[in-house]
């Protein structure tokens, strides 16, 4: 074990220390103070779990999380079934399209479905105006809806996970059932099912906690009564109601526990039940099947039925971006670019922010997550798991833990939030797993050997991780680097919670133009150019390699 | 008729011909071995068995029933054992349910199915780990549980693809016995797939073995070894030496021919094919290094002595391995202790005539 390891370990436990354990337990700490008093007690957790509104904004949470895992289970099944089997033209791009929410933000998908479904939306104008109906249907405002959109945003975790299930499954054991004279839906049922559900597990688990943490897509809709929301309204608009602003640091804490607990159990089991084979010439792709025509065409109907409600987004967006006043209309009748020169001319503050804040934390990102990566698949020093461990771990943090947390700790003593470095510091820690996953996996899959022989060739450590490991890991760490930024880009659910004036990014300048109700447009044209934002890196990741597929996949712990 | 009949079966992948019009009979009761180096179309013809794989022409029969030409019978429904290279054991199953899995869809009663689990079971020594899961089992106990599963049901034919390339050389031997006296033991018709020609040597009743998609001699494993139909038989079984030349003589009633070479001397060579002697042919002789015989001293009235010198000297255990140099050739013969010449010394060596063949 070598000295320069260790003190690298030290270097990044004080970063760890100081941006994650210290926040964090400031947050525990603060659940525990008893309103109007000094003391300290279990009692704001007694009156949570007494109070039959906060209990049932629990259970809500939960019932959520139930609907939101069976709908994006019963949808994703037979897609994932489609992508990973068949032999189809034409899926690569309507798989890029049915994956593509896994980037966009949650709340731009809202925004659109309001505009598309809602009340006086497109759908309900349509209807009334062809006399279809008298008056409008409600689509979406209420659980459906948000069940809707969740479904909608999440589908691609549950996609992606059983996908990989279905591709993984060594062939010769499906073919072992069928000489064994096990057929179609048995064979599916017995064997191919079972031996995914390890896969299915880890994207499982990012829908059923989503609730736990999304706090804004249900103010969208006009919800409050979920864990996540009452504790950002408590907190964002009580905070001078002491007891109010405790019981939201309350709900922040039962949110953030369940989700690590879950996280944890879900971890272990998976890591448990995963399922080794002695897998030797099997083809890359898996089992791949030709469908006949029935299939072909019901698969087909099936991927564009969904890929056309994926597009839908960024067309509504774009409709609302590039026209003025649309309302009480089924598509827009004055066109202009006045939204574009209003963010672009008049507050382009925004949008220099987002990429500021975001660059920042990525720099700060590559310079912790590299020597992390590092440190954890390539030495032995002592604390390495326990240090995996806390940045896996943030992966199930709520976004809000951490805008909250950074919102108590940083005030006094160590005052880190009046200065604008909070922002890209807060980004940083929300996607602290995220670049070392990478860096991680680009790290695994270069072989040992190699910087070996740069190291028997004369080279030390550092020169052999700058000529050697450095350049081959660069594809993968690029594609993590890109991810990294493309997430930091749409955070909204920490900073919202720290930006102060002449700080707004190019979400809070959505969620702000959306709460002050008239300017819709300008938030759809906000929208609109973060969906474009984020499609051009999603192109550059694509051209750099590691296919979107595999980059999108690598953002599976991504949340806002 | 046999029990097995493969006709002018042929199989594409894109451009590729994997199996090319191939021809063959088991006969029932019969381990016959398909063997040849990787990718010679042995495993797509056994798939093609198993039903796994749809030929693009050509048909299966087995006991008299077409698999391919009277509509597709698809491997449930073939009544057959298969073994995996892999073993494909489903990890999520006890060894208990991977054995029992094909006898519950049978829907046969519960006792019998534990019954005959217990049973095979048994006879692959694998009693008592029926409880376990694949994943708790040596790679050698998994494969025993791959077996087992193939042959609860009795099948009327079992498939093995390459089962024992996952073992190591300890276990593998001693499994090529065990499978081979198991199988025998069930009456079992077996195809056998393997690029390993000791394995072949050692489990087969005959071997069939193929290159490019073709077969190209069948025999048991002694006519295999002994008369090998081709250069690439004698190569891709057992080590031999090839010497290049031209006919230069023929001896028609004996069956013999001489051939130039770049020996000094005509090389005198048996012909097992009478069309392969036409005098200035270009022809390959063969002869393995044990047929070979090593003296010291020119031994008196043989033929086909040549003097050469001992470039390599290798020291076997049971014998000794030289490579010889002849006049620019170098010869590959096995010889006994006694030989004490050492490197770069000279030595005569007898091509037994019997045993040097014109190969085509």
């Amino acid at each position: 074990m070598s000295r320069g390891n260790t003190f690298l370990s030290l270097i990044l436990w004080f970063i760890l220390a100081l941006l994650v354990i210290y926040p964090l337990s400031f947050l525990i700490i603060e659940s525990f103070k008893i309103a109007g008093t000094n003391q300290f007690g279990i009692k704001n957790y007694l009156d949570f779990f007494k109070d039959p509104y906060y209990l049932k904004t629990f259970t809500n949470t939960l019932f959520l999380g139930v609907l939101v895992l069976l709908a994006t289970t019963l949808l994703g099944l037979p897609l994932a079934y489609i992508l990973a089997r068949y032999r189809l033209k034409g899926k690569t791009i309507l798989t890029a399209l049915i994956l593509l929410p896994i980037v966009l933000p949650a709340y731009a998908g809202a925004f659109a479905l309001i505009v598309f479904f809602g009340k006086q939306g497109t759908v309900n104008l349509l209807l009334l105006e062809w006399g279809l109906i008298s008056k409008p249907i409600n689509f979406i405002y209420g659980l459906h809806g948000l069940v809707f959109i969740q479904t909608l945003h999440l589908l691609p975790f549950i996609v992606l996970s059983l996908s990989a299930g279905f591709t993984n499954i060594d062939p010769s054991l499906e073919e072992a059932a069928e000489v064994e004279g096990a057929r179609g839906f048995k064979r599916f049922l017995t064997i191919t099912l079972p031996l995914c559900t390890p896969n299915y597990l880890a994207g499982a688990v990012i829908v059923f906690l989503w609730p736990f943490t999304d706090w804004l897509t249900p103010l969208i809709f006009g919800l409050i009564d979920f864990l996540p929301s009452i504790a950002y309204i408590n907190i964002s608009y009580h905070f001078t109601d002491m007891y109010r602003k405790y019981i939201g640091i309350v709900s922040v804490v039962v949110s953030s526990v369940i989700c690590v607990a879950i996280f944890l159990i879900s971890k272990r089991w998976v890591e448990k039940k995963k399922y080794t084979s002695l897998s030797k010439g099997t083809t890359l792709e898996g089992r791949i099947i030709e469908p006949g025509i029935f299939i072909t065409i019901l698969s087909y109907a099936y991927m564009v039925f969904i890929a056309l409600l994926v597009l839908l987004i960024p067309t509504v967006l774009g409709l609302s971006a590039f026209s003025r006043r649309w309302v009480l209309q089924p598509f827009p009748t004055y066109w202009t670019l006045d939204n574009f020169r209003l963010i672009f001319l008049e507050s382009p503050l925004l949008l220099k922010n987002s990429f500021v804040f975001s660059g920042v934390a990525l720099i700060f990102g590559i310079i912790f997550g590299l020597p992390a990566a590092y440190l954890i698949t390539r030495t032995k020093v002592r604390g390495k798991e326990a240090l995996d461990f806390v940045i896996t771990l943030m992966l199930a943090f709520p976004g809000i833990a951490v805008g909250v947390s950074y919102l108590l700790a940083f005030w006094e003593g160590i005052p880190l939030a009046t200065h604008w470095i909070i922002m890209p510091l807060s980004l940083f820690v929300r996607r602290l797993p995220y670049f070392l996953r990478m860096a991680h996996a680009s790290y695994l899959q270069l072989d040992i050997s190699l910087e070996e022989a740069a190291e028997v060739s004369g080279a030390n450590k550092l020169r052999t991780f700058f000529n050697i490991s450095l350049p081959l890991l660069l594809k993968g760490v690029f594609v993590g680097v890109v991810m990294f930024f493309i997430m930091a880009f749409q955070e909204i659910s920490t900073a919202i919670f720290l930006y102060r004036g002449g700080w707004e990014t190019l979400p809070i300048g959505i969620y702000l133009n959306w709460h002050r109700g008239m300017e819709f447009g300008i938030a759809g044209a906000m929208a609109f150019l973060m969906i474009v934002i984020i499609f051009i890196l999603l192109i550059i990741i694509s051209r750099i390699g590691g296919g979107i597929l595999g980059a999108a996949w690598g953002s599976s712990g991504g949340r806002y | 008729m046999a029990f097995i009949e493969i006709r002018k079966l042929f199989k594409k992948f894109g451009h590729v011909i994997a199996v090319n019009n191939v021809d063959l009979e088991i006969q029932k009761g019969e381990i016959l071995t398909l063997l040849g180096p990787s990718g010679c179309g042995k495993t797509t013809t056994l798939r093609c068995i198993a039903g796994l794989e749809k030929p693009d022409a050509g048909d299966v029969i087995i006991d008299g029933q077409p698999m391919f030409s009277q509509g597709f019978i698809p491997p449930a429904k073939r009544e057959i054992g298969m073994v995996f290279q892999n073993y494909a054991v489903w990890p999520h199953m006890r060894v208990f349910d991977n054995v029992a899995y094909g006898l519950k869809l049978q829907k046969l009663p519960t006792a019998t199915v534990k019954e005959k689990v217990a049973e095979i079971l048994a006879s692959v020594d694998l009693g008592g780990l029926g409880d376990r899961y694949p994943g708790q089992l040596s790679g050698g106990q998994q494969q025993r549980v791959a077996l087992a599963r193939a042959l609860v049901r009795n099948p009327k034919v079992l498939l093995l693809d390459e089962p024992l390339s996952n073992l190591d050389a300890k276990l593998r031997e001693k499994m090529r016995f065990e499978i081979k006296s198991l199988v025998r033991r069930m009456h079992i018709t077996t195809v056998y797939v393997t690029h390993d020609q000791a394995e072949a040597m050692v489990i087969s009743d005959r071997i069939a073995v193929m290159d490019k998609g073709n077969i190209v001699q069948v025999g048991s494993p002694e006519e295999i070894y002994k008369r090998p139909a081709s250069r690439f038989v004698a190569d891709f079984i057992g080590t031999t030496n090839f010497i290049a030349g031209e006919v230069a003589e023929i001896l028609p009633d004996k069956g013999l021919v001489y051939v130039r070479t770049e020996f000094k001397q005509k090389l005198l060579c048996r012909v097992l094919d009478s069309a392969m002697a036409n005098l200035h042919q270009k022809v390959q002789a063969s002869i393995r290094p044990e047929d070979i015989e090593v003296f010291q001293e020119p031994p008196k009235g043989r033929e086909n002595i040549f003097k050469g010198t001992i470039m390599h000297r290798a020291y076997l255990g049971n014998f000794l391995y030289l490579f010889v140099h002849v006049d620019s050739t170098l010869i590959r013969a096995q010889a006994s202790y006694n030989v004490t010449a050492k490197e770069g010394e000279e030595i005569f060596i007898f091509l037994n005539p019997e045993k040097c063949l014109i190969l085509p």
